[in-house]
C-alpha cells in the first residue's frame, strides 16, 4: 500500500521537533505496549520508520509478533490515522541484502541509521530531550492498511 | 498495586490516551480517547463511541490486557505507560492499571514506577518535569 502525500507529509515534519506517533506492538500472547516515537520518517511511500534509540519492551514483542500499529499522536486536519502492519526492527550487523518485506536494510540504514545527522532535534525543549542520541537501528513498518481512529468512525478503513 | 499520582491523572483525565489492545494471538487494534476519569488510585474510565466499543469489543472480551499512552501533548511531555486489565460496561472502557512504566527518552526508559515507593516517584516527577499537567 502507498502512503498518499499527505500522509507522507503528516509523518515527515522536519523541525518543531519532528512528527510525534505512539506505536503500539505486542506479545506472541497479547500483551500490548503503547509508547510515544518522535523520530519519524517514511522510507520508500510504503514504510514507516522510526528511530530505535530506546526501544526496549518494543524489541522484545517485534521479535516474537512482527505486527504493529503507529497512531498520529498530533492529529490536524482530520489526520486521525492509524496505519498497520508488519514490522521489524533493521540494525547494522544484519547481511546488506537482508530484505523485510521488499525493504532492503542496507538501504534503509543508509537513508535512516543516523537520525541525529539527518535531522538533529534542535528544538525539543531541554526537559524532554533525550540526553544523547544514540540510535541503535530503524523500526520499519509495511503499512498494509489505515483506519480511522476518529471516534465516530473509528475503524473506518482510510487505505 | 498500582497508585497513579497527580500529575499522571491530570495528563490523562485533560488528554486521555492511545489505547492499545490485542486479541489474544497479538493482533492490535488501538483507539484515541481525549478524556478520561480517573477515580480511586488506578481506576481509569474513558467514555467510548459506539464505533469505538464496536473496534475493540472482542479484543477486550478475549483479552482484557491493555496499554495506555498518553495523548496529544501528553504524547511528548507526560512520558509514561500504562498497563492494566480493562472491561467494557455499555460504553464505558474501564481500566485496572497495574503496572506504569518511565518511557522518557534516554537511561530511564522502561524503569517501571509502580514498583517504587509512592513518595520517590512524586519525587521522580518534581526533578525531571516542571509541569502538573497539560497547560490550561
Amino acid at each position: 500500500m502507498k502512503l498518499t502525500d499527505e500522509m507522507k507529509e503528516a509523518l515527515s515534519i522536519i523541525g518543531g521537533g519532528g512528527a510525534v506517533v505512539h506505536l503500539t506492538t505486542c506479545s506472541a500472547d497479547g500483551k500490548p505496549n503503547t509508547v510515544a516515537e518522535r523520530f519519524v520518517g517514511v522510507f520508500k511511500d510504503e514504510y514507516i520508520v522510526i528511530a530505535d534509540m530506546f526501544a526496549q519492551k518494543t524489541r522484545v514483542n517485534l521479535f516474537e509478533n512482527p505486527i504493529g500499529v503507529i497512531t498520529i499522536a498530533h492529529p490536524v486536519k482530520g489526520r486521525t490515522w492509524a496505519f498497520r502492519g508488519p514490522t521489524t526492527i533493521l540494525q547494522e550487523g544484519l547481511p546488506p541484502d537482508y530484505e523485510f518485506h521488499g525493504a532492503v536494510a542496507k538501504e534503509v540504514l543508509d537513508e535512516w541509521g543516523n537520525w541525529a545527522e539527518k535531522e538533529p532535534p534542535s528544538e525539543v525543549p531541554p526537559d524532554i530531550k533525550p540526553p544523547r542520541l544514540v540510535q541503535r537501528g530503524v523500526i520499519i513498518m509495511k503499512v498494509e492498511e489505515c483506519y480511522s481512529y476518529k471516534p465516530e468512525e473509528a475503524g473506518k478503513k482510510i487505505l | 498495586m498500582a497508585k497513579l499520582t497527580p500529575r499522571m491523572r491530570n495528563w490523562l483525565e485533560g488528554l486521555g490516551a492511545h489505547i492499545g489492545t490485542a486479541t489474544k494471538k497479538g493482533f492490535p487494534t488501538v483507539i484515541v480517547v481525549d478524556s478520561a476519569k480517573v477515580e480511586g488510585d488506578n481506576i481509569v474510565k474513558f467514555q467510548l463511541s459506539d464505533a469505538q466499543v464496536e473496534q475493540i469489543k472482542q479484543n477486550i472480551e478475549e483479552n482484557p490486557r491493555v496499554a495506555l499512552g498518553p495523548g496529544g501533548l501528553g504524547s511528548i511531555r507526560a512520558a509514561y505507560q500504562f498497563k492494566g486489565a480493562a472491561r467494557l460496561e455499555g460504553n464505558t472502557l474501564i481500566v485496572e492499571v497495574n503496572e506504569i512504566y518511565c518511557t522518557k527518552p534516554g537511561p530511564e526508559a522502561a524503569l517501571r514506577l509502580d514498583v517504587l515507593p509512592y513518595e520517590s516517584v512524586i519525587k521522580f516527577e518534581t526533578t525531571r518535569w516542571r509541569d502538573t499537567g497539560p497547560p490550561k
